[in-house]
């Protein structure tokens, strides 16, 4: 889906996917060059068609200059997936930016995507689609923001477990020790120690 | 008495009745008159809420309550769903309210919404929202209240969206019913729960068969649910976003009636919550923090209706430790009070947003207490209330609850935080205030200031004279369940005053420091940001989840799993293996007749082999 | 409660305002709609009905809040106060004098 929107085809483009053109060499390495030729005559079962998915990953100049070309991209801002065989081809790296994140007061082909025709689609275009993940910038630091929410949060569930040990009650009648109420541990004189009080016998 | 044993449930059910009449007039193809939502709707809200006056009458008189079970909906076995209606304390004195208050709101919106080419349909949503919240509060079995619950979710979802024309009433909308949807997990896992172990989803079975259970689980479930309902912390963020939609909106859904659901759901099922320690700590935690930290995000915002939404949401926070103190009767006694001054809040935030152009930033307002003199009057009037003025409704809800704190066993914590919630509630109502009734305009100057229409004033002036006396009048006629405290130490008996003043006076303290001019100190931005982005939870939540969800997802099922079906064990696993033997048995055939003899001398002694073993 | 409100509208508006029916929306001013025309630099179009109203609802506020004071300070300051225990006397709880066998 997503390449079918992007890539607006310009010129046709060479090829299946990357993955197939790879499992075609894989083979032809085994077999001897007369396999590729029967293999690039037959079309993969599956997918989408030829035409929308991405072109092999470019490596000359001239095929950065067509892939660009083709994704309605200067060249300058074209810079395609690392080729290391997940498949991209030469699917244009975009800026991870939110379609939220650009001007609202831009008089866009499609208001509510915030997007013109024909501009190429970043990867992961359904993540950052308006109310979904928002890349804008915020006065606080991404990091400082993070730390201080979750500080907050387990300070607070520090503090609760904290608040269960540590109670709070009305008492009823002031707090009785034993050992004659800790007179002595309280520093007071043992000879002038009062007599201990019995509240109760056995 | 039989008369009122039969007197009560028809009453109820007349209610339904009437407010069912105007639903279905909505059926008839043709197009409804332009008069439909005023003539019909705000009627039948009205005759409702009379109706709905005499089983309160009789329940003040008499104590009557009753449950009613009509009709045997479905049963597999030996599990039932009837149709079952409960009028007991909590639906005759909660249905009266509701219905008074949506009656001033449809009022206001024959008002608010006047231009709105869609009137008919808007006071449509509000009705079957009323209706469905009469089904959630009179329902006997979960079943029915689960359909209130989601009924009530549903039209937030549609009365959010409302203006869906923009991109943030959208989005708003979204957040309410994906979090609404966290919530009904809890629920759903209760009463599956339920039907599982105690095999019925009626109230009262629930709380006879389930003393001999450890209702832990279910029980957390009914907390996260209550959690999202009524938005607490956790799931709070959908609730000041509700904001997008229409004023009457928000003074209805978002305060008074629907977000008090989730609470009201603990209410009912309180018998199987207050021997459960667990979960009573939860809810009094939970509310706690939420009182706390929505109450800190209101201190620096500076839209009117924002203000006025984190205040319901640490009202709803103050009902959930109410809830965790084991004590529902006076969370419900909140929900009650707090319905009408947050109702008329947000009416009087309406009628002053609608006079300034629209205007809803508080910084750009002032001076109103001369320019809309009833309107500041009513305002001042639901700040008192709210922050607990003596006498006033939110008082004997308010004071009741932190007194009940302060003599309960209980976490310390929790009982700090929900007093520092409750001075913050003197300082940002006294900020709604100061800058919107005092000082000079800050406006544009071309502004259409206008509370001189009946329909502005009859509905704010209606909410007030409730906010005024309700509390003493539902007080001096309900009986509490749980006695309660009536001695207690004087500091502890003022507590909830003494810390209201405490915040009254550093804000004001505050507001007069603002209005001079200073030289400039050093600025400690870090705690203003922390607050005015609403401590970053939205932010970073909003953020985080969906980004690691959408990448792990992408990551894992559209390129791992879709990739190794393709490559590695779908078609293109099929085509290399297949190409070998292809391969082979083609290069066999390349016209040698001794190849294919061989082949068919081969082949025939297989077959003969076959054959005779 | 609106009944005072509306008792006192006949003094600024006659009988447009005792019109409770549905059709009082849309046949109210000669604008033609709820909304008077904005006014630029002026004082919003008060009368003294508003005033009065407003001056009412807090006036009847005040005397709610002062009467409940006035008859009922209980309420704020506590119904019973708090029993000191360390004032009591043996007498009063019953406790024989220590000498006594």
């Amino acid at each position: 889906m997503r390449t079918s929107h992007s890539v607006r085809q310009q010129q046709p483009v060479n090829m299946a996917g990357v993955g197939f053109q790879r499992l075609v060499k894989a083979l032809a390495k085994s077999k001897g060059s007369g396999l590729s030729v029967l293999a690039s005559g037959c079309r993969a079962a599956s997918g989408a068609t030829k035409g929308s998915l991405p072109g092999p990953f470019p490596k000359t100049p001239e095929e950065r200059a067509a892939a660009a070309k083709k994704y309605n991209l200067r060249v300058e801002d074209y810079e395609p997936f690392p080729d290391n065989g997940e498949g991209y081809g030469d699917y244009p790296k975009l800026p991870d930016r939110s379609q939220h994140e650009r001007d609202p007061w831009y008089q866009w082909d499609h208001p509510d995507l915030r997007r013109n025709w024909g501009e190429p689609m970043h990867w992961n275009f359904d993540m950052y689609i308006r109310n979904r993940v928002d890349t804008s910038p915020s006065p606080v630091p991404w990091s400082s923001m993070w730390k201080q929410l979750f500080g907050f949060i387990g300070f607070m569930l520090f503090m609760f477990y904290m608040g269960e040990k540590l109670p709070s009650y009305q008492p009823i009648a002031p707090k009785q020790y034993p050992y004659n109420n800790l007179y002595l541990e309280k520093g007071g004189d043992p000879a002038k120690a009062p007599k201990e009080v019995k509240n109760y016998e056995i | 008495m039989p008369s009122t044993a039969l007197f009560l449930p028809s009453c109820m059910m007349l209610i339904f009745f009437v407010l069912l009449y105007p639903v279905l007039t909505t059926f008839n193809p043709d197009p409804l008159s332009p008069n439909w939502a005023l003539s019909k709707t705000k009627t039948a809200i009205k005759l409702a809420f009379f109706i709905s006056l005499f089983p309160l009458f009789l329940l003040f008189d008499q104590g009557t309550e009753t449950t009613i079970t009509t009709w045997s909906w479905t049963n597999t076995l030996t599990f039932d769903i009837n149709i079952s209606f409960k009028f007991d304390t909590y639906s005759c004195i909660f249905t009266p309210v509701a219905l008074y208050v949506t009656w001033s709101i449809l009022e206001f919106a024959s008002w608010y919404m006047h231009s709105d080419p869609k009137m008919n349909r808007f006071f449509k949503y509000l009705l079957v929202f009323l209706i469905a919240m009469i089904i959630l509060v009179t329902a006997n079995n979960m079943f029915q209240l689960f359909i209130g619950w989601e009924g009530v979710g549903i039209m937030s979802f549609l009365l959010i969206g409302w203006w869906y024309g923009r991109a943030d009433a959208n989005t708003a909308a979204l957040q309410a019913v994906l979090y609404n949807r966290i919530g009904d997990i809890g629920l759903i896992l209760m009463m599956a729960w339920t039907a599982t172990r105690l095999n019925s989803w009626d109230l009262q079975q629930l709380f006879s068969l389930s003393d001999n259970y450890n209702l832990t689980l279910p029980l957390l479930g009914l907390i996260l649910a209550a959690t999202g309902k009524s938005a607490q912390f956790g799931l709070h963020p959908w609730l000041p976003s509700a904001m997008e939609g229409p004023t009457p909106v928000s003074a209805l859904l978002h305060s008074s009636t629907m977000v008090v659901a989730g609470i009201f759901l603990l209410i009912r099922l309180s018998p199987m919550l207050e021997n459960n320690k667990t979960a009573l700590t939860t809810c009094l935690c939970l509310g706690a923090l939420t009182t706390l930290f929505t109450a800190i995000c209101a201190l620096t915002q500076n839209d009117i209706k924002k203000i006025v939404a984190f205040s319901t949401s640490s009202q709803l926070g103050l009902m959930m430790v109410t809830i965790g103190l084991n004590q529902p009767q006076l969370a419900f006694l909140h929900i009650c009070t707090h319905a009408f001054f947050k109702a008329m809040l947000f009416l009087c935030s309406g009628s002053i947003i609608h006079s300034l152009n629209d205007e809803q930033d508080i910084r750009k307002m002032g001076g109103m207490h001369h320019l809309a003199p009833l309107t500041s009057s009513c305002l001042t009037i639901g700040s008192l209330a709210l922050t607990g003025t003596p006498f006033l409704a939110g008082f004997f809800s308010k004071d009741a609850i932190i007194e009940a704190l302060n003599t309960s066993y209980l976490n310390a914590w929790a009982l700090i935080l929900t007093l520092i919630a409750t001075s913050f509630t003197a300082v940002y109502s006294l900020r709604i205030v100061f800058f919107v009734s005092m000082g000079h305009p800050r406006f544009n100057p071309l502004s259409p200031i206008n509370e001189n229409n009946p329909a502005v004033i009859n509905p704010i002036k209606r909410l007030a004279w409730g906010s005024i006396v309700a509390g003493l009048l539902i007080t001096s006629n309900t009986l509490p369940l749980n006695t309660p405290p009536m001695t207690m130490p004087t500091p502890l008996k003022l507590a909830a005053l003494i810390v209201t003043l405490l915040g009254l006076f550093t804000a004001l303290e505050l507001s007069t420091l603002s209005s001079k001019q200073f030289k400039q100190f050093k600025q400690t931005p870090t705690l203003h940001h922390f607050s005015n982005m609403l401590g970053f939870f939205p932010h970073i939540m909003h953020r985080l989840i969906p980004q690691t969800n959408l990448v792990l997802g992408q990551a894992i099922a559209t390129q791992t799993i879709d990739q190794t079906w393709l490559e590695k064990s779908g078609p293109k696993a099929t085509y290399s293996l297949s190409l070998r033997p292809i391969t082979t048995t083609s290069n066999i055939q390349q016209g040698m007749i001794k190849t294919y003899l061989s082949l068919f001398f081969f082949t025939s002694l297989l077959a003969l082999a076959l054959f005779l073993f | 409660m609106s009944s005072f409100g509306r008792a006192f509208g006949v003094l600024r508006a006659g009988t447009g305002l005792l019109r409770q029916g549905p059709g009082r929306i849309t046949s109210r001013k000669a604008s033609g709609g709820p909304h008077i025309e904005p006014q630029y630099r002026q004082y919003p179009q008060l009368t003294k009905n508003q005033k009065f109203e407003s001056e009412l609802i807090s006036g009847a506020m005040w005397f709610w809040i002062l009467w409940h004071f006035w008859h009922d300070p209980d309420a704020v300051l506590g119904h019973f106060p708090w029993p000191d225990s360390s004032a009591w006397t043996d007498e009063e709880l019953g406790i024989p004098p220590d000498d006594e066998q």
